[in-house]
């Protein structure tokens, strides 16, 4: 039976990796809302993230905030490759939904094993931001990243909501996720906004990625187990609003940790999973409205 | 009497055209007996994989659904006959059967509540159940001995009559591939083949004309299971080990980039995309991690640019002459 | 008895009222017509009928039993079958598999007499391509049968939609707009083959908007007006109707009936 001291510190580390896992979740909603399309490679933006940072860390040894500056605009371009060289073409083509799924799946897989290949398959990390702590209340834990990790989040989640509403890539970036046609129609170039899309979304998974590695580790197979944590958050956040993906992390990683501590390390990605099962067949249609009729032109 | 007719009534194979296929799957085999066991077991996998694609190809071709947690049958297939025949000392035969049992009732449970899922949902919660399993195949040490993975499982057999040499498996894996795609060709072209294409075509005209959509998809999701399974006990004969890898994401990406290059939807599509990708990056051979760069970047390329895979090819030469009668 | 009965029929998306307390009786062997202006509920009235949507209130009944709320596919399978405002061809599939599919409801076997193709399988196989083909050439498409669906012009793509479903011996057939997107000539083809299904004694309740088509070949006629239904009678009945009249502007569209 797990004691008090051993559940609070279990939300406290839930509610790190759940931000992470919102942050993932938000980057799914960005792509989706400006395409329609789930990118199932989401995850391996936040396996980038971290990698490239610890290669720039660790191998040129170059300062953290140079390494994070040049980490993210990397990442975004990988986004931004995946979409032109892949998404925008089948789209182009008319492929269907499964199609388009599967190719983004298949780019997941291709950059692991790319990264498999040139870095290796030991893992990484690199030191918390700021050295020392964890900070002890009482014989609960926290280590000085997580505020990072809060921070960030919360700076994060302000930033998008300037961007979205001041600014005029943002508003027609939503114009799209209301309605494209509407949105081509009013002379927004839509394909242009998929192309930001990516690259944000690319962004948010590359800050995920730098922010939660120096908490655990970072591997060329991370991606999964994020992407398909963040896609649940996700859902759980009623796929579209930032808040509500955040809200479903926080949720989804506190769940996880008390899965830990009920369960034992090894079956946290079966608990998440099945999680995700349930919310999938309990909710078929009703967050993802819309996606019966896209699945129908298959 | 006009093609329409003939393929229709009289069994698959009556066509000298349509005889070619089942030949070349027989001289790849015989070439394979004459080359050495490297091939043979290169071809091996090939096999393995195209019955595993044909039964993926009821779902996801003659059905047009998506899964991509198949490989989970696989894996309970894999694991079921090395776990019954290297600790229980069952007949492989009967092992293989027993699993594909196992795995058809699992696939009616889970196919169920899943199958109403649509779109993103659909793909998304069957990529759940592939790795739902292959969580557990690696967390459940005392079951699957975990990453380490499970070996000394004998090779096939029938009534105590062991298929010992590599060769003797390539034979018997060419006979049952053949035989899958003969199954799968027979109920493509029959009152129930053609129902699963309507629900492809248009679910709402195939409700209007009667089909009961949920059940034929979950049949097709069942029947899909079981070839799978069949494909992972084959695996785990044919190898003489598993491990959580073999039935992991890249089973999955693998098996649709055979899918799409054979060509989804028909009859021997899966077969020959099995052969060529198992084949082809064989020059890359030695760097597993190359040749899933290549089955990837394999599988994208025709995903843009050939959507229907080889099959699209065959139809610029065929003209007009409908090939969908094939079974697309 | 009649053959289908409709009863208070009510649906209701959010605010608005598709269909309001729409009651009407179809008798066997009649030719129906249902017509009003775009957005009169009509498609909706078949969607109910046919079980893609239950009804918010009120019941249906086809041949005595109830189907109120029953699900599309057993609707279908009871003999009550309907066609498409737009097209919903099978287009992967060849012209000749289109029409096989039709016979769903009238055949049976599934996976095992697939496999082992016993006798009357075979036989079954047979009769299913022999009716296919006799369809094909009732409606005029016996030549395009090897053709892929979707490669057919519009105008045959809707006669293929008529066979199939006629492909299903259907008791009640519901036709939703088959003349839409078809030229003059056209049009008179596709009536010729209503009329002769018609004849041949398949009851039929018919949605069109060509208003001489329907003229010409309906027995009777339901008209519908924002949800409503406004008028029931014969055609020269139709025509001479106050309420008819207003709804359709004054009837200009009804001169040339
Ligand atoms: N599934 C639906 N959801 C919401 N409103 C609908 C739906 N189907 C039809 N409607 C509405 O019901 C009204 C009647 O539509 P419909 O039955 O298609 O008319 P008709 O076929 O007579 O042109 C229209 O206002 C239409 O927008
Ligand atoms: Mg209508």
């Amino acid at each position: 039976m797990p004691n008090a001291v051993e559940f609070l510190q279990s939300v406290v580390n839930g509610i790190g990796v759940g931000l992470i896992y919102g942050l993932v979740g938000i980057g799914f909603c960005v792509i989706y809302n400006a395409s329609g399309i789930v990118n199932f490679a989401q995850g391996v933006f936040v396996m980038l993230g971290g990698m490239v940072c610890q290669v720039l860390l660790a191998q040129l040894g170059i300062p953290l905030v140079l390494a994070v500056a040049l980490t993210i605009p990397l990442v975004a371009i990988s986004g931004m490759i995946m979409e032109l060289a892949i998404v925008r073409p089948m789209m182009h083509r008319g492929a269907t939904l499964f199609a388009i799924i599967l190719a983004t799946l298949a780019a997941q897989i291709m950059i692991e094993r790319i990264v498999l290949l040139t870095l290796g398959d030991r893992p990484r990390t690199f030191s918390e931001f700021t050295p020392g702590g964890p900070l002890k209340i009482g014989d609960v834990a926290i280590g000085y990243q997580l505020f990072w990790i809060l921070g960030c989040g919360a700076f994060l989640v302000l930033l998008l909501w300037l961007f979205f509403t001041r600014t005029r890539t943002g508003r027609a970036l939503r114009a799209c996720s209301q309605n494209r046609e509407a949105a081509q129609l009013l002379g927004i170039p839509v394909s242009h906004m998929m192309l930001v899309a990516f690259a944000l979304s690319a962004a948010l998974g590359a800050v995920a990625g730098i922010l939660v590695t120096p908490t655990q580790y970072t591997a060329y197979n991370v991606g999964t187990p994020f992407g398909v944590n963040g896609f649940i958050a996700a859902i759980i956040g009623g796929f579209g609003r930032a808040g509500g993906a955040l809200a479903g992390g926080l949720l989804l990683g506190v769940l996880q940790a008390l899965a830990i501590v009920a369960l034992g390390a090894g079956f946290k990605n079966v608990a998440a999973l099945s999680v995700l099962l349930v919310v999938l067949l309990l909710f078929p249609n009703g967050l993802f409205a819309g996606f019966g009729s896209k699945a129908k032109a298959h | 009497m006009t093609s329409h007719a003939t393929i229709s009534i009289e069994p698959v194979g009556v066509r000298w055209q349509s005889m070619l296929p089942p030949l070349a799957v027989l001289a790849l085999a015989g070439l394979g007996l004459l080359s050495s066991d490297y091939v043979v077991t290169v071809l091996g996998f090939a096999f393995i994989y195209a019955i595993f694609c044909t039964g993926l190809n009821f779902f996801m071709g003659y059905t047009g659904q998506a899964s991509f947690g198949q490989s989970a049958f696989a894996a309970i297939g894999g694991y079921g006959s090395a776990i019954l025949c290297a600790d229980y000392g069952w007949e492989p035969l009967l092992a293989l059967l027993f699993t594909m049992a196992i795995s058809g009732v699992a696939a009616v449970f889970v196919g169920y509540p899943t199958l109403r899922l649509r779109g993103h949902y659909l793909a998304m919660a069957t990529f759940a159940l592939g790795l739902i399993v292959y969580e557990i195949s690696i967390e459940w040490t005392s079951l699957t001995q975990g990453y380490m993975g499970y070996s000394g499982v004998p090779p096939l057999g029938i009534a105590g009559f062991d298929l010992v040499t590599v060769k003797q498996q390539l034979v018997a894996l060419a006979v049952v591939a053949l035989f899958g795609v003969f199954v799968a060709a027979r109920l493509r072209q029959s009152r129930f083949g053609r129902a699963l294409a309507s629900i492809a075509g248009s679910e709402p005209a195939a409700r209007a004309l009667g089909v009961d959509i949920a059940r034929y998809k979950l049949i097709a999701f069942v029947i899909g299971a079981l070839y799978a399974s069949a494909a992972g006990s084959l695996f785990a004969h044919f190898v003489g080990f598993i491990s959580p890898e073999v039935f992991g994401v890249t089973m999955v990406v693998q098996s649709f980039a055979m899918l799409y290059l054979g060509g989804i939807g028909t009859m021997w599509g899966p077969t020959i995309g099995a052969v060529i990708v198992s084949v082809l990056p064989e020059a890359l051979r030695g760097l597993k991690e190359m040749q899933d760069i290549a089955y990837t970047a394999i599988l994208i390329f025709i995903l843009i640019f050939a959507p229907r895979g080889l099959a699209g090819l065959s139809a610029l030469f065929k003209r007009d002459r409908a090939q969908t009668r094939e079974g697309a | 008895m009649a053959l289908l009965s409709v009863r208070e029929e009510t649906m209701r998306f959010g605010g608005l009222f598709a269909n309001q307390s729409i009651s009407f009786d179809v008798e066997e062997g009649e030719l129906l017509a249902v017509i009003g202006p775009n957005g009169a509920g009509k498609t909706t009235l078949f969607n109910v009928i046919s079980g893609f949507f239950p009804p918010t209130s009120g019941s249906i009944h086809f041949d005595g039993e109830d189907i109120t709320g029953a699900s599309a596919h057993h609707v279908a399978s009871s003999g009550l079958v309907r066609t498409y405002q737009l097209v919903q061809l099978f287009k992967h599939l060849t012209v000749a598999e289109n029409v096989e599919i039709g016979s769903h409801r009238v055949t049976r076997g599934s996976v095992f007499s697939a496999l082992f193709r016993p006798e009357w399988m075979r036989r079954q196989e047979k009769a299913v391509c022999e009716g296919a083909r006799e369809l094909l050439r009732f409606v005029g498409l016996e030549d395009q049968a090897d053709v892929q669906a979707d490669k057919l012009p519009y105008g045959r793509q809707r006669l293929l939609e008529v066979a199939r479903a006629l492909a299903a011996k259907p008791r009640l057939l519901l036709l939703d707009e088959p003349a839409a997107g078809l030229n003059t000539q056209e049009t008179e083809a596709l009536a010729e083959v209503i009329t002769r299904i018609h004849r041949a004694g398949t009851t039929i309740i018919l949605i069109e908007h060509d208003m001489s088509l329907v003229m010409k070949i309906a027995q009777r006629i339901v008209v519908l007006d924002f949800g409503k239904k406004i008028a029931e009678g014969t055609p020269e009945e139709i025509k001479a109707h106050p309420d008819v009249i207003a709804a359709y502007l004054g009837g200009t569209e009804m001169t040339d009936a």
